[in-house]
């Protein structure tokens, strides 16, 4: 048995879905959530099928949404229809009430929101409005479960039964006359329980309608007449009167049924917000703010989001971690005593240092004057102590720039931090032995450090150990290492969506929009994006104009989604810690290329005219649910842990076999990386890229890599980059690029905009084809969005070597010819319709 | 008049769409028709927030140039 669940946007439909199913469908507090019907079990009833329909306000359709509930509703016929309407927003809701009565299939309504309702005061007298409609009436509260099994029953007593003939009388009488003569010529040529909703289709004119159902060519010829005669008697078009009719049907019942209190404040809260989020100066200062507090809140330096992220990638995912409070210095005796651990450690990396100096120097001094052959090139057991007595090395300490670890360098120009290290500092030294966590409080190891003694206990194989460690669990952990940014950016998200500011952000956005020809409503899929591309190229459906649609899907996905966001942290966290601006820059810079792309997009012959109106319903603002937007969240993380699962672990697999193995599958060592098939294969294609700045092998691998999933970039950048010096992922990958490129700053800004800009991943790709709905304008979208991350990875590298200095060479010339010719197409004369 | 030369606050009966579009119907579907009473909520750069049928619609200023009161 099928019960379809249909109601308008925002009517709680979603909520009260869940509460029957039990399952955790997103809800939000802006139109278009649900762009395509999902299906759910009934709770307590195996063979019931619930089926949420996307919001509609008519079944007169509009936009795509529309028509897929309103195919679904006349076609597949479920055996019932749940009619869920906002009890503190009747009028509006029994709009569509009415339309869904004319169906003839069994119905109820539930009144929702009812405590809302009586909060307000209002009272909605239900025997009345269900003896007006002609069906049963429930009232409930989605949200709060209240008489959500009641209506469930109700609709499971009507379902598959047969309906009353006589339905409401909604229209004055000349109508009605005209809709029984269609009636009577349409028998036989349809059903008889569509047979009035059939009428009032031809009555309107509704071609879509007219056409799924087959009527035939002479009926409606004949019918034409009466359809004019009353027309002229109203002295408006067909369509309009019905819609007219059936409001002042509304008024009328409602005059009856619906008692508004008389302590009603004229300016509601919701009204007041609307005065300051939407004021005409404040409004996009206010957007701005806030989308820098999310930036803030995720990849600041110093914000809770760094600083999750280095728990979830040293201490979770990494060696391990102090357990909170428990944490203190160190009370045992002997070297550390009175430390905390991350001194400790310093002081250990200090004492490593100066070792390896002072044995360096004190090699270097006993091969003095020695041939090649005879040189030691190990310390000896004995130490020459009248040799060793002479020896002061001096030991170079500094703070590793990007990752504030302590390393030791030869060569550092930036304040040296020098010491003299002699025998008995060295003799000192080698004392010293790491210190042991769980001297410094309550050590919890983490998943990285247990995977590797684990392994390490069951004396594995080396080459097995280094596909687990390094190639399956490294990549993983590296994407792993992100969910804490993936969380707060979601949370931060889901917090703007269900409060209901992002409705009022797309009619802030309407008239910056509009100067490009597109309409606020195009930002919603675009806010969407943020999260990941995949839903937002869906959410275009609520787009009503086809053009504007299609535009729509080929920008929305410029907006970093929640992948890029893991690529835009790494870079943010290894190359531009100081520049707290890169992170929101980049979302700037997607909206920028939104704004300029659909500029000229709009001077093509295929996007010229102007925009679609802009027209949508405003929800009115509610503190958001902690559960709501904790199931929010984590439907969205969720997605992202599993693909790090499904995708990213085969890739790092497969991507740990070519970068060890050569094409005579050879077993390689760490050190000949290059002679690996990775390599050979990056090579083939490094060329593309070396107009950008990163045009070796291990750029090449990783931007193609990225197409799987955008965050497997840092996996790959992480396993390539891991041959290099440095401490740390984030000094190798420093390393690499310093390797690339004598720029390396803009090799990565480069390598950062390139991955962000061009197509998305695979899975975002399929489905930019099919809601396309043809291979061209697929195919167009993909190559617009590859000349549009090409273009801009080479001006952010060529332009920015030419200002800091590289010098202009070929590559500078054509990075500014395309780019003047980019101007030309956003500032030449647009096309007239 | 055109309700977009209306002013913040002030309450109007709608006496008509004009033209013939799918906008139109649209309009009409969320209650933008004939004797209908609708209310100017804030306007934001030529867009209307306009209260109709107890919830908040936002209109563009091409459309409520569109609806007359």
């Amino acid at each position: 048995m099928k019960i379809a669940l249909a109601g308008n946007p925002n009517s709680g439909k979603t909520t009260l879905f869940n509460d029957l199913t039990g399952s955790s469908q997103y809800v939000g507090n802006w139109p278009g959530v649900t762009v395509e019907k999902k299906d759910g079990v009934l709770s307590g009833h195996k063979d019931v099928i619930i089926q949420d329909l996307p919001g509609i306000y008519s079944l007169s359709p509009y936009s795509l949404e529309e028509v897929v509930a309103r195919n679904y509703l006349v076609n597949e016929k479920p055996d019932a229809i749940l009619n869920i309407v906002d009890g503190s927003n009747l009028e509006r809701n029994l709009y569509l009430t009415t339309q869904l009565l004319e169906l003839g299939l069994p119905m109820i309504v539930a009144v929702n929101m009812i405590d809302i309702v009586r909060k307000n005061g209002d009272k909605i007298d239900l025997e009345r409005l269900s003896k007006a409609l002609g069906c049963p009436v429930i009232e409930i509260s989605a949200l709060k479960g209240e008489g959500t099994r009641e209506a469930a029953e109700l609709v499971l007593s009507v379902a598959g039964k047969g309906v009353k003939e006589d339905g409401p009388h909604v229209f004055s009488g000349s109508v009605e006359h005209a809709l029984a003569h269609i009636e009577e010529s349409l028998h036989g040529a349809v059903e008889k329980a569509t047979s009035r909703w059939a009428a009032i289709k031809v009555f309107e004119r509704d071609v879509k309608a007219i056409d799924m159902l087959n009527v035939p060519h002479d009926i409606i010829e004949h019918v034409e007449e009466h359809i004019k005669d009353c027309e002229k008697e109203m002295e408006d078009d067909a369509e309009s009167i019905i819609t007219t009719q059936r409001y002042e049907y509304i008024q009328r019942i409602i005059g009856s049924v619906f008692k508004r209190s008389l302590r009603r404040t004229s300016a509601t809260l919701s009204d007041k917000i609307d005065r300051i989020v939407t004021h005409r100066i404040l409004a996009l200062p206010i957007f701005i703010l806030s989308l820098c507090a999310m930036w803030w809140l995720a990849v600041a330096e110093g914000g809770p989001g760094t600083k999750l992220t280095d728990w979830a990638n040293d201490g979770f995912l990494g060696d391990g971690w102090h357990l909170p409070f428990t944490a203190h210095e160190c009370r045992a005796d002997g070297l550390y005593k009175g430390m905390e651990f991350e001194d400790a450690k310093g002081e250990f990396a200090k004492q490593e240092a100066s070792k390896s100096k002072w044995e360096e120097a004190y090699l270097e001094k006993i091969n003095e004057g020695k041939p090649d052959g005879e040189k030691v090139e190990k310390m000896p057991e004995k130490i020459d102590e009248a040799i060793a007595k002479t020896i002061i090395a001096k030991g170079v300490f500094v703070e590793d720039e990007e990752t504030g670890e302590p390393v030791a360098k030869e060569d550092n120009e930036d304040e040296p931090d020098l010491w003299d290290v002699d025998y008995a500092a060295y003799q000192k030294a080698t004392e010293y032995e790491e210190p042991d966590p769980s001297a410094f409080g309550v050590w919890v190891p983490g998943i990285g450090a247990l995977i590797g003694d684990g392994l390490e206990k069951l004396g594995v194989n080396d080459t097995v150990k280094s596909l687990v460690v390094d190639g399956a669990w490294g990549g993983v952990a590296t994407v792993l290492g992100f969910v804490p940014i993936i969380c707060l950016v979601f949370l931060f998200l889901s917090f703007l969506e269900d409060c209901g500011y992002m409705a009022r952000v797309a009619l802030i956005m309407d008239r910056i929009f509009r100067r490009f020809g597109l309409s606020g409503k195009s930002f919603i899929p675009m806010i969407v994006g943020k999260g990941c591309g995949v839903p937002a190229v869906m959410a275009a459906r609520t787009i009503e104009s086809e053009r504007d649609r299609r535009m729509t899907i080929i920008l929305a996905t410029f907006i970093p989604c929640g992948a890029k966001t893991v690529i835009i942290a790494m870079f943010a966290a290894v190359f531009f810690r100081d520049m707290w601006y890169v992170a929101p820059l980049m979302d700037v810079i997607g909206i920028a290329i939104i704004v300029l792309g659909g500029i000229a997009l709009k001077k093509s012959k295929a996007f010229a005219g102007e925009a679609a109106p802009f027209m949508m319903e405003l929800p009115a603002y509610h503190m958001p649910t902690w559960r709501g937007v904790m199931i929010h969240t984590w439907n969205r993380v969720k997605g992202y842990m599993f693909k790090a699962g499904c995708i990213i672990f085969p890739a790092c697999v497969l991507l740990w076999f070519v970068m060890h193995f050569d094409f005579k599958f050879n077993l390689l060592e760490d050190e000949q990386i290059a002679e690996s098939m990775l390599a050979t294969m990056g090579g083939w294609i490094a060329w593309l890229f070396a107009p950008l700045g990163f045009g070796t092998w291990q750029g090449a691998a990783a931007s193609v890599s990225a197409e799987i999933a955008k965050e497997q970039a840092t996996a790959t950048l992480g396993l390539v980059a891991a041959g290099m010096d440095g401490a740390s992922t984030a000094a190798h990958v420093s390393n690499l690029f310093a390797s690339m490129s004598s720029f390396p700053k803009l090799a990565a800004m480069s390598f950062m905009v390139f991955n962000l800009f061009v197509p998305p991943c695979m899975v975002a790709i399929a489905v930019t084809f099919r809601e396309m709905g043809s291979k061209a304008w697929g195919w167009f979208a993909v190559a617009f969005q590859l000349f549009v991350g090409y273009t801009l990875a080479l001006s952010v590298y060529q332009l920015g070597m030419l200002i800091a200095g590289g010098g202009f060479g070929v590559w500078t010339a054509i990075a500014i010819l395309v780019d003047l010719w980019c101007l030309w197409m956003i500032v030449r004369p647009g096309r007239s319709e | 008049m055109p309700l977009s030369a209306m002013e913040i606050g002030t309450k109007h009966r709608i006496k008509g769409v004009t033209g013939n579009d799918a906008a139109r119907k649209r309009l009409e579907a969320l209650g933008f028709v004939e004797g209908m009473e609708v209310e100017i909520v804030n306007k934001v750069a030529g867009n209307l927030i306009v209260g109709v049928l107890g919830s908040r619609v936002a209109v563009c200023g091409a459309l409520a140039a569109r609806i007359m009161v």
